[in-house]
This record gives C-alpha cells, sequence and structure tokens, in this order.
C-alpha cells in the first residue's frame, strides 16, 4: 500500500515522500569516498594525493587563485589548481541549498554565540592547513596508506574527545558554580 | 578546466547528500563518544572504504593512482618537525571541531541551510584563510627551520 501511495499520480503524496526523504550517512560517505577517488584517478585533481575532496585546502586553493589573478598577491596554491580553480566548496554550498529548498528546510535562522564561532572558524581552517588536510581528508589520506595521515587521523580523534571532555568538565563547573 | 567541472560536480553530489545523511567527519566520532550513536560514524567509515575501493579499482584500470598504496614506500622518511606539526595539528583540528560541533564539511551544508550562526563561523574561516596566507605560513616556516 506504501507503494501505491508514492505512486507519481498522486503529486501531494510524492511530494511529502520526497520532503522527507533522508540518505544514511554510510551512503553517502560512500559516494564521497569514491568520487574522490575517481576525480583523482580520470580528472587531474592531483598533484598531491588523495586531494578529491578538501573542506580547507579546496577553499585556499580558490581563495588564494583568485587573489592571485586579480591582485597578483602570489599566495600559494596547489598544482592541481595551476590552471583553474577546484570548486568542490562551491558545488557542496549550491548541492545543500538545492536539497534543503528541495525539502522545505531552506530558511534564515537569527546568529547565536557569533564571536564563539567566528574564532572557531578562524582557528579551524589556520590548524587544517597547518595539517594540511581537513576531518575528510584525512580519512582519504589514510585510505591511500599515508602514514601521517593514520597519525593526523588518531589526532583528529584524540582531539574531538579532549574537546568534549573539555565540554563536559566545563558545564559542570559551571553548575557547581550555580548550585 | 577538467578538474574544476569534475570538483564542482562532486562537490554538488556531496553538498546533497550531506543535507540529507547529515554526514559528518567530527560529529561522528563525537556522537559515539555521548550518546554511543554509531550513525554518523558509519559515514566516516563509508567514505574510507569508499576511497580505498575506489583507489585500489582505479589503480587497477589504469587511472592515476601514484605510489598507492603509501605504506608499502620503504623510501618514505618522516621528518621529527612532520610529525610533531602533525600531531599538535590534528589534536587542534580535533577540539576545535568538538567545541564548534562539527568540521569544515558539516559548518557549510549548514550555512547553506541559511543558519546565520554557520555563516559567521565561515566569515571567521575565510578571515583565518588571508591570517593564514599573510602570517601562519611564515612562522610554519621558521618553526620548521627550527625543528630540523
Amino acid at each position: 500500500m506504501d507503494n501505491l501511495n508514492n505512486l507519481p499520480s498522486q503529486p501531494g503524496k510524492r511530494s511529502r515522500s520526497i520532503r522527507h526523504m533522508k540518505i544514511s550517512p554510510f551512503l553517502a560517505g560512500l559516494v564521497l569516498g569514491l568520487g574522490s577517488a575517481l576525480v583523482q584517478a580520470y580528472f587531474k585533481v592531483i598533484p598531491p594525493v588523495a586531494y578529491g575532496v578538501c573542506m580547507v585546502c579546496h577553499p585556499k586553493d580558490l581563495f588564494n587563485w583568485i587573489a592571485d589573478h586579480l591582485f597578483h598577491l602570489s599566495w600559494g596554491y596547489s598544482l592541481a589548481s595551476t590552471n583553474w580553480p577546484l570548486l568542490t566548496v562551491l558545488g557542496v554550498v549550491l548541492g545543500a541549498m538545492v536539497a534543503a529548498y528541495q525539502h522545505g528546510e531552506l530558511h534564515l535562522k537569527s546568529a547565536r554565540q557569533p564571536l564563539f564561532f567566528f574564532i572557531n572558524g578562524f582557528l579551524m581552517i589556520n590548524f587544517g592547513l597547518i595539517l594540511g588536510a581537513c576531518p575528510i581528508r584525512i580519512v582519504l589520506l589514510s585510505a591511500y596508506g599515508n602514514l601521517l595521515g593514520w597519525i593526523g587521523w588518531a589526532c583528529v580523534v584524540v582531539g574531538v574527545l579532549l574537546g568534549t571532555w573539555g565540554q563536559r568538565w566545563s558545564a559542570r563547573r559551571a553548575a557547581a558554580l550555580r548550585g | 578546466m577538467i578538474a574544476s567541472i569534475a570538483t564542482l560536480f562532486l562537490g554538488f553530489a556531496i553538498g546533497y547528500l550531506g543535507q540529507r545523511s547529515r554526514l559528518c567527519f567530527v560529529s561522528g566520532y563525537l556522537d559515539f563518544v555521548l550518546t554511543h550513536d554509531t550513525t554518523l560514524l558509519k559515514g566516516v567509515g563509508g567514505a574510507f572504504l569508499g576511497a580505498l575501493a575506489g583507489y585500489v579499482l582505479f589503480n587497477f584500470t589504469g587511472g592515476s593512482v601514484p605510489g598507492f598504496p603509501m605504506i608499502l614506500q620503504t623510501s618514505v622518511v618522516i621528518s621529527h618537525s612532520a610529525w610533531i606539526i602533525t600531531i599538535v595539528s590534528g589534536l587542534g583540528v580535533g577540539i576545535i571541531g568538538a567545541l564548534s560541533g562539527g568540521c569544515p564539511y558539516r559548518m557549510h551544508v549548514l550555512a547553506a541551510e541559511g543558519k546565520k550562526t554557520y555563516w559567521v563561523y565561515l566569515l571567521g574561516f575565510y578571515a583565518g584563510l588571508v591570517f593564514y596566507d599573510l602570517v601562519t605560513v611564515h612562522l610554519m616556516d621558521m618553526l620548521r627551520t627550527v625543528l630540523r
């Protein structure tokens, strides 16, 4: 009966089913991993290796490529971006926006703790660029068999544990001070 | 040009999938630690398996996968400075990710949904990029010289 309800001849029901369509994170991760290997192997997103998706290095390449071509600033970018910049970040934003719009989840919501999030963003890209990878590329590097990738991945996980522990400690301390 | 178009299409696909699946490469660990929920952690595993399968497959079909698997390259020597920098910056990425509640990929997806909190995060992110180009990159060069 559920299948019948999803037939295209019932547009109201169908649009409701699309609205609630979810994809498993495992499948999304699988596509991301396979896609990143594909663009390296056949679409020249190399060097460096395991560079198919990186959410700190690709924005840097795009930003620095534009800065270099507009203002001749000679800010560095990867060899994969020599002729044209990598547009992953633009694609991610567009894709997420289309998905959110299609499923009725595109809403303006006001900012909370702006200074905290500004500083987090500031620090994240600096640590990420020093590492040479975001939490996605560190997984890709590990899959490539890079030893520093494995070390970096372990450190990111330990860092998340430390951050969580710090937040818990801070919350407990605040509660104790109030109580 | 081909790399630009390929990354735009791949970015669009993973942006779409990321919005529908809540895939995040920090929340996966975070959720597991806090609630023992493995849903998002499976996404990280999926990315690892997908990439591994892709590299093996495309290496076999003659794609550009040089030096794979790197772990078998015995000539690779890692300097002390690389070890230290990887450990410190890896810990930094993890801690900041935990504090902000997600990885940069997830933050871009949330910003695209219209959440202004993450617009501010991205403002800091790109301001940080300028700072990196102007200051951090030179500091790192000095640090590498000192550690050598």
